[in-house]
């Protein structure tokens, strides 16, 4: 049966992190925790797969011990077991060790033909990981995908780029990493959410993936992050209009080069 | 052999803390939310009055996250151009610490996480369909067609009671059941607070209104309670009532009620920070389901046990105390769990507080949402008030003539006014 | 505040695959009295035109709607899984 893996990230809600006026940092204490929206969209492409050809998915993510409930939600959709890579030492990583830890669990579950990922989380945007993960482990990445299929030992997947879309089919082992937004996750479901309870996260650490202290978190990452800027959004100017003048409106702001119609 | 003893649906203060006592007397529960995490999907004022907690979590006062407790209470009338109040401050409220002030948002995750911290499962982002019935015995309950079995199941869903709908155990709701519930909750600095409202930073002011000005036989109370850093404000508005008008926005009459100066002023400069809306049950016992049944129990909203008068508006309180209850029913029965053995519950419910209330104000509702007590008696005591401190250096009137003078401007009969306040002092 | 403005102030998690509550539209355009417009807390339900419109993505899931209609045309069921509106206090 196939193996997949797919990478996940607990994240603060975008939609209500805060930005802290003064600190200039993301105040992410008042939010709810959620799956990272992107990554939920890999999870359904694996969950598709397995629907049609079988498989057995993994759920990994690294974070506090408290990042489980994030892995039990994946479970709760499909997913057959789940592992958080925990541990003091991986504190204060960047995507540089982040990737090594995840590419080094991927290594010591084994066998595995698909790992997915999301194209990136909401809270950092860097899109590195997943990129990262396939070069430690060397093997083939296909990113930025819309949409993604399997077929006998090969990905066939969409990919879109600026300038238009990329089908390509790569034999396995492969990772992708998967837009935000290019299919509809399924729902959670309360068996499977029990089930998921009863059987539990596992907890994996340092020691478990043999790596050293100075490889991981803070002292692994070559990051410096030396000043941070808020940018100030533009004011938003709101008027209503009855709904039979808007093509006239639509034909002023045209006529005025505010907005544009046509293709991209 | 069923999955689980216990199945409770909603983790609200009913279903939590059934759960609580039920994991507490060893039983092996699941408790299904749909919020994630609770408390996400549920909306108070939020006064919740007594003790009844310490029953399952003693000292519960010390970490549950309380915003105020209650010092000041105020009853209001407000006509268009006046507010007449009541209003009670107390060094005895204060230290029985009798209401506590609370967002639910933070209450309702706090008391789940005590249901799993003794022992419950707790399932959030999960909406369970119905209950599912083998030979007119409840089995367990359905979810996008699992079934997960129970020996019991105990609905605590709330006012939009849609499993026992979907179950087919009561008919669907109608606007003598419900009124409709709106809130807004607005950032205010707690020094602020603490200024506007004369409280210090534990205490609290909690106001009911009755919203007199309305028109068009519009029918409303509304409430303003002080939170920590933010201010709770609302209405509760009778559906019939806007039925009948047939051309009001609910949501105008929250904005008539935020816009009243005497409202709009203890919000000044106050920034909005979420709107809301939820159904209060206000049937009182006609519009109660069948409260137990073969292997299953309903508590709190989904029960319809709330209590309001127009001077408080309660349910939190009624909801933990039946959610105990209905956990001590089953606790009393678990090897034979049946209709007859449940039915000890309702017993239960008239020993306590709960049923006997509802008893006691049986068709309160019909004195809370008269005219008499929203309009007339509003514009009355207006009356009286300004003829009394109006000085225009005349010769003064008795207080009678006053009262007289006023109830006939007001288009009634000296009779009337007796017989009407007779009726609602005998049904407060 | 108009409330087009205080519901921008809600944090939704809309699910795109599910409308929890459809209408009839052919009832709607028989109906004598569109209540649901004036009971609807979340402004779902507006007439353009004289034509019933009605988008779920604002809903609160208060269920008012389904009590205000009396002409069968609601259907009304809860969000699945934790869709649907996210009160921060409520
Ligand atoms: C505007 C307003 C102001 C109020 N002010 C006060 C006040 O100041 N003091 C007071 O005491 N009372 C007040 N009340 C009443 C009080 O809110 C209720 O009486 C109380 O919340 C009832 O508790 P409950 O546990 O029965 O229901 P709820 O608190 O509604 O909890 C039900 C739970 O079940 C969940 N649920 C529902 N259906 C399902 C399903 N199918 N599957 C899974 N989960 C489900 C819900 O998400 C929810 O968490 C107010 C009500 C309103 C609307």
């Amino acid at each position: 049966m196939l193996n997949i893996v797919v990478m996940i990230k607990q994240v603060p809600d975008s939609s209500e992190v805060e930005i802290d006026p003064v600190k200039m940092t993301l105040n992410r204490t008042k939010a709810r925790n959620v799956v990272n929206a992107a990554d939920l969209n890999a999870l359904e492409f694996a969950l598709r797969i397995k629907d049609k050809v079988g498989a057995n998915i993994t759920v990994i993510s690294m974070g506090p011990p408290m990042a489980d409930a994030a892995i039990i939600e994946c479970m709760a959709r499909g997913a057959d077991r789940g592992i958080l890579i925990t541990d003091r030492a991986f504190a204060g990583a960047d995507t540089y060790p982040t990737g090594l830890t995840l590419a080094a669990t991927i290594a010591k579950i084994g066998n595995v033909d698909i790992i997915f990922g999301g194209d990136e989380t909401t809270d950092s945007s860097t899109g590195h990981v997943g990129p990262g993960v396939a070069e430690f482990l060397g093997i083939d990445q296909i990113t930025y995908a819309k949409e993604v299929d399997y077929e006998d030992g090969y990905v066939i997947a969409t990919r879109d780029l600026e300038d238009g879309d990329e089908t390509v089919k790569v034999h396995t082992p492969v990772l992708i990493t998967v837009l935000l937004n290019s299919n509809i996750p399924r729902h959670q479901s309360l068996r499977k959410k029990i089930d998921a309870i009863r059987k539990g996260v596992e907890s994996w650490g340092i020691n478990e993936l043999g790596l050293k202290p100075d490889w991981v978190g803070l002292r692994g990452s070559p990051t410096i992050v030396r000043s941070m800027k808020a940018i100030k959004e533009p004011e938003h100017l709101h008027k209503t209009v009855p709904i039979d003048q808007i093509d006239t409106i639509i034909a002023d702001l045209v006529s005025k080069n505010i907005i544009k119609v046509g293709g991209k | 052999m069923s999955e689980f003893d216990v199945i409770v649906i909603g983790a609200g203060p009913a279903g939590s803390s059934a759960a609580i006592k039920l994991a507490q007397g060893g039983m092996n529960v699941l408790l299904v939310e749909r919020g994630d995490p609770p408390g996400t999907k549920n909306v108070s004022g939020a006064v919740l009055w007594g003790d009844e907690l310490s029953r399952v979590v003693p000292d519960w006062e010390r970490s549950a996250p309380i915003e105020r407790f209650v010092t000041r209470k105020e009853v209001a009338f407000l006509t268009e151009r006046s507010k007449i109040a009541i209003s009670y401050s107390s060094q005895d409220l204060m230290e029985k610490k009798s209401g506590k002030i609370i967002v639910r948002g933070k209450f309702d995750q706090w008391l789940a996480r005590k249901a799993k911290d003794a022992g419950a499962m707790l399932v959030t982002g999960i909406t369970v369909d119905k209950l599912v019935m083998d030979d007119g015995k409840v089995i367990g309950v359905m979810q996008d067609g699992d079934v997960v079995t129970s020996d019991a199941v105990i609905v605590a869903e709330g006012a939009n009671p849609r499993v026992l709908i979907n179950s087919g155990l009561r008919p669907k709701l109608s606007d003598h059941d419900v009124a409709l519930g709106i809130k807004e909750t607005i950032k205010l600095p707690e020094n602020v607070i603490n200024e506007r409202f004369n409280v210090d930073s534990k205490g609290g002011y909690a106001s009911e209104f009755v919203l007199g000005f309305l028109e068009d036989g519009l029918l409303s109370g509304g409430f303003l309670y002080t939170n920590k850093d933010t201010v709770s404000l609302g209405i509760v508005a009778s559906l019939d009532r806007l039925r009948a008008n047939g051309m009001t926005h609910s949501y105008d009459i929250m904005g008539k009620f935020e816009e009243h100066p005497f409202i709009k002023n203890l919000i000044k400069d106050g920034i909005p920070d979420e709107y809301a809306a939820h159904l209060v049950p206000e049937g009182g016992l006609a519009s109660m389901p069948e409260l137990y049944g073969n292997g299953y129990l309903v508590a709190g909203d989904a029960a319809m046990f709330t209590f309001s008068n127009g001077m408080v508006l309660q349910g939190i309180n009624y909801a933990i105390t039946s959610g105990l209850l209905a956990a001590e029913t089953i606790l009393e029965n678990k090897t034979k769990i049946n209709k007859e053995t449940l039915s000890s519950y309702v017993t239960k419910l008239r020993n306590s507080y709960v049923l006997s209330d509802l008893y006691t104000f049986n068709g309160i509702q019909n004195v809370t949402w008269s005219d008499f007590t929203q309009k007339t008696m509003p514009k009355i005591l207006d009356s009286v008030m300004m003829s009394m401190f109006d000085e225009r250096g005349m010769p003064k009137k008795h207080l009678m003539q006053v009262l007289t003078a006023a109830v006939k401007s007001n288009g009634m009969r000296y009779t009337d006014l007796i017989s009407s306040g007779y009726r609602m002092m005998r049904k407060m | 505040m108009k409330i087009e403005e205080k519901l921008s102030l809600l944090n939704y998690k809309t699910d795109r695959s599910y409308a929890h509550i459809t209408i009839d539209p052919d009832i709607c355009a028989g109906c004598p009295d569109h209540f649901c417009v004036f009971a609807c807390p979340a402004n779902c339900y507006t007439l353009i035109n004289g034509k019933l419109n009605f988008k779920y993505e604002d809903c609160v899931e208060c269920g008012t709607c389904d009590i205000a209609c009396s002409h069968g045309s609601v259907k009304w069921t809860l969000p699945k899984g934790d869709n649907g509106v996210i009160y921060k206090y409520g």
